[in-house]
């Protein structure tokens, strides 16, 4: 058990205005016998607490033919456990007025309880329920009813949304049919119906093992009685068995794909998506850079002349998506009624090569820097923000510090630096899909024009 | 005149009770809840006021936990005040104020908000019309002077509006794409048509796009975005001072009028049950919306109709959600809502519906809606709905853009100034009279209105085997097919 600062209460310095914002979030920071590591952060600005559980299991955990199940197990997680009936996790919550929730990504799965100061106890004892005696109580009448809801998730969000096929046809373009990135994060309807009983009890013990999570809790509390709690409440779960995780290999497309997908759509859309580099790496807060340069404001590179001067598309963006194992940047563009996706295939494409040849200039840079300053000072503005932030850090780069250099990465960044792994990765094989309209591939964008 | 300062404290401590000693034993009895500690002291936000010499009132809340600041300028003009044959122009009104100012053009206005990071933001809503900024307080100097600028003196230039005209066009044009966005601008168009201003869409129509000139934005703008028509809130990292000398001068070309004040007119009154079905062939979903012009936020009922909702559908655990999507599987999420506004806005009851369950969910949802009218709801719902409300205040008050939201509303509904002081005895004071009440008087089914915006083919036969009303079958828009 180790001590940060331990009395230093949250406070921001501003060092000068040429340096970026300096934070110091102080926090404990240690384990039980278990294995589960606990962070515990005190903030006394608002009657607030946010405790939050992370298990350090997604999507990228699971087999082919078995997607969609680190979701579907974050569904059967609120349906209650050996001492909490169904329904009545939520119920004890909301009659407190808290707001809760969980989301599961690729590569973890998060649960929250925001809560009036006074009932961090309770929460912590939910959360440990579940981690610690959830199996004597998952039927399969739940198990089936959470199926249903997540079947209704995935129409609700994918398949009765314009474009909302794309995310999955793109990542099975991009990363190879063993690579775990290859599947959505929300399933496909076949393996949701496939998952059973068994899958749920081999998914618990070797996932939602207290060595295999971390437990934050942040806000207005007294955190001697907090850790007291945390003890009572979760030091008797048994610690689970190690087991191997995806590892990060290399990736690279043998060449570029184009994809042309008929949709209900009124506009026609293009993805150009890229391999690059993964989260928590300093390519992906150049790439993140690059991303800003090219489409943040009306005066960025590609908005410029898409959408505010010649006006030919509705609109554009760009992003670095950083996952724990790999990366990938990514353009998407809306064509304007009217347009085809080859003109803005060829806006980009000399957008992009007059970049790639010239660089970009200090002034961009400084813009993008900001901009991600200003993101990183806002992600800490409610105690929800700091507490996730610090289990993100904690279960993907094992150093819960990071939340004090979130722009680390972004020091000294300069033009060259971005020119390169524009490069770098830019000029390699890309994964094109184009979204038309159905019954009008003709306004997909063509290869070479 | 000089800068007027004044400070008013939103002063009460506010206590929740419900007290338990906690004993850490190491030996537990998970049978034992934890049911909590004494109820955390609430600190209202305390608000500093100061007046302008052209009139606008600053109201001004400091927090100094982050070094940001938060502006929001409220107006109290917004699609309430489109004229009827002139749907969108409130919104396009405020989309273009920072497209170009006298000193700015829109590139330039863009650049400097971009060099220092800040986030500059122009809306509106059915209430009103916003100029919102977020910037680190180290830059309020620079992207200030912006937002003044864009207030004060935007010049809505013609090349801008062509632009932002056509961009709207293709986003309506878009929204033909996105079943909820169908289903709820064809619900307020059924239920309150087109002489009323809630019964178009607030981003326009193809027709009135296309119709509108800069000159209709300039006289909107003069007519109403005045400063005597205005407060702005701001929430952050700064000084009462510091804020009205910046803007006094950077301000003073923004003159008061005499703006006219509107009432939104009654809307119109449904005499039965209407289905209204849209047609959105292969859809997987059916998105459904329930309800009826119900009740404006000035009501004296605002209180025990937010403690009714809560139990029937504004919350995870409600009955109508737990019904259609934990018993059922029907949905991803139920619910319903009151939407209060300064006029009578609407009761709704609204979900994503499974295809195949189309008709059986409305069963359910007609289920829940009668059996809250009919019999309210039990003291145990009624103290979970109420403590539930209660917790949720002491969460209400954490970051500035929860406090300049809940300011907001005290300005755009004219809530009294100990609105919330008196929040915590408002909602303990309901009673279960009060909740029955209120459940007969706002949740009268037989006048309620369906839409469902699906896949006809599959669902309209079930649907009509219900026999809940006169099936009425509409395009795109709600508008009834002859």
């Amino acid at each position: 058990m180790y001590h940060m600062s331990k009395f230093l209460p949250f406070i921001l310095v501003m060092v000068n205005s040429m340096s970026f914002t300096q934070t110091n979030v102080s926090f404990d920071q240690y384990r039980l016998d278990n294995g589960l590591t606990v962070i515990v952060h005190e903030d006394h600005s608002a009657p607030v607490a946010a405790v939050v559980a992370m298990y350090h299991v997604g999507s990228k955990n699971e087999k082919v033919k078995r997607t969609g199940f680190a979701h579907l197990f974050e569904h059967v997680m609120f349906k209650g456990s050996e001492h909490v009936a169904d329904g009545e996790h939520f119920k004890l919550l909301q009659e407190i007025g808290a707001n809760i929730n969980g989301f599961t990504t690729e590569d973890g799965t998060t649960y929250f309880e925001v809560v009036p100061s006074n009932y961090v106890e309770l929460a912590l004892y939910l959360e440990s329920d579940r981690m610690g005696f959830l199996l004597p109580a998952v039927t399969q009448e739940k198990l089936d009813n959470q199926r249903d809801v997540v079947k209704n998730e995935r129409r609700q969000r994918v398949d009765n949304v314009p474009y909302g096929t794309a995310d999955e046809r793109i990542a099975k373009a991009l990363f190879p049919e063993t690579h775990p990135y290859n599947w959505p994060v929300i399933g496909y309807m076949e393996d949701l119906s496939a998952a059973s009983l068994s899958d749920v009890h081999d998914f618990l013990k070797t996932y939602y093992a207290p060595n295999n999570a971390c437990l934050v809790v942040a806000g207005d509390f007294n955190p001697s009685e907090v850790k007291s709690w945390i003890e009572k409440y979760f030091g008797s779960i048994p610690r689970g068995k190690d087991f191997e995780r995806p590892a990060q290999v290399p990736l690279s497309l043998n060449g570029s794909k184009q994809i042309v997908l008929e949709d209900k759509v009124q506009l026609p859309r293009l993805f150009l998506t890229w391999h690059t580099a993964p989260n928590y790496s300093r390519e992906h807060a150049v790439m993140s850079v690059l991303a800003n340069i090219l489409t943040r404001g009306k005066n960025s590179r590609l908005y410029k002349p898409l959408v505010y001067e010649n006006q030919i598309a509705q609109s554009i963006s760009a992003a670095q998506e950083g996952l724990e194992i790999a990366g990938y940047f990514q353009i998407d563009v809306t064509a304007k009624p009217g347009r085809n996706l080859t003109e803005m295939q060829t806006v980009i494409d000399s957008v992009l090569q007059y970049l790639l040849k010239n660089g970009v200039t200090a002034a961009e840079v400084e813009k993008a820097l900001t901009a991600a300053e200003v993101s990183s000072v806002n992600g800490l503005s409610t105690v929800l923000g700091k507490a996730t932030n610090l289990a993100f850090y904690y279960s993907y780069t094992g150093d819960p510090t990071w939340i004090n250099r979130q722009m680390k990465l972004y020091e000294g960044i300069t033009p060259d630096e971005v020119l390169a792994a524009a490069r770098k990765y830019l000029m390699q094989p890309s994964v094109s899909l184009s979204v038309v309209p159905v019954g009008k591939p003709e306004l997909a964008a063509k290869k070479g024009e | 005149m000089k800068t007027r300062i004044e400070k008013v404290i939103f002063g009460l401590l506010l206590m929740i009770a419900t007290m338990q000693t906690v004993s850490a034993d190491d030996k537990i009895d998970r049978t034992q809840r934890p049911t909590g500690k004494p109820a955390p002291k609430i600190h209202l936000p305390e608000i500093q006021k100061a007046t302008l010499k052209n009139g606008l009132m600053v109201w001004l809340v400091e927090d100094h936990e982050l070094p940001t600041v938060a502006f929001n300028l409220v107006m109290n003009a917004g699609a309430d005040h489109d004229p009827l044959a002139q749907p969108g122009l409130a919104s396009i009104t405020a989309d273009m104020m920072d497209e170009g100012t006298k000193a700015r053009s829109a590139l330039q206005i863009s650049e400097e908000l971009d060099a220092v990071g800040a986030s500059l933001g122009t809306s509106s809503n059915l209430d009103g019309s916003y100029v919102t900024l977020n910037t680190l307080s180290k830059y309020l100097p620079k992207s200030l002077d912006v937002f003044a600028d864009v207030v004060a003196h935007p010049t809505f230039p013609d090349k801008e509006f062509q632009r932002i005209r056509k961009q709207r066009l293709a986003t309506l044009l878009q929204q033909k794409d996105q079943p909820p966005a169908i289903a709820t601008n064809a619900y307020y168009y059924l239920l309150y048509g087109s002489n009323h201003p809630y019964g178009n869409n607030p981003s326009g129509s193809e027709a009135s796009l296309n119709v509108m000139a800069t000159s209709d934005l300039v006289a909107f703008y003069q007519k109403y975005l005045r400063p005597n028509n205005a407060i702005l809130i701001v929430v952050g990292d700064t000084k009462l001072a510091e804020i009205t000398s910046r803007l006094e001068s950077a301000l003073a070309d923004w003159q008061p009028g005499d703006v006219a004040s509107l009432t939104v007119p009654p809307p119109p009154v449904q005499d039965k049950m209407h289905v209204y079905l849209i047609d959105k062939p292969g859809a997987p979903q059916s998105e459904v919306r329930i309800g009826y012009p119900s009740l404006p936020r000035s009501t004296p009922d605002f209180f025990p109709v937010t403690v009714m909702n809560r139990i029937l559908g504004g919350q995870f655990s409600s009955r109508i959600n737990m019904n259609l999507r934990e018993r059922h599987g029907y949905t991803y999420g139920a619910g319903t809502s009151f939407r209060f506004l300064k006029g009578i806005g609407p009761f709704t009851a609204s979900g994503g519906i499974v295809t195949e369950k189309t008709d059986s969910s409305l069963i359910e949802f007609m289920h829940e809606i009668n059996t809250m009218w009919e019999k309210g709801m039990s003291s145990e719902e009624l103290s979970f709905a109420k403590k539930g409300l209660l917790g949720n205040f002491a969460l209400a008050f954490e970051t500035p853009a929860q406090i300049a939201g809940a300011l907001q509303n005290v300005i755009l509904y004219g809530l009294p100034e100990n609105y919330f002081n008196t929040y915590l005895q408002n909602i303990d004071a309901v009673s279960l009279d009060d909740v029955q009440r209120v459940a007969k008087k706002y949740l009268d089914a037989s006048k309620m209105a369906v839409v469902v915006v699906g896949d006809l083919a599959r669902i309209k036969e079930g649907v009509a085997a219900l026999k809940l009303g006169d099936i009425v079958l509409c395009d795109i828009d709600g508008h009834p097919i002859p």
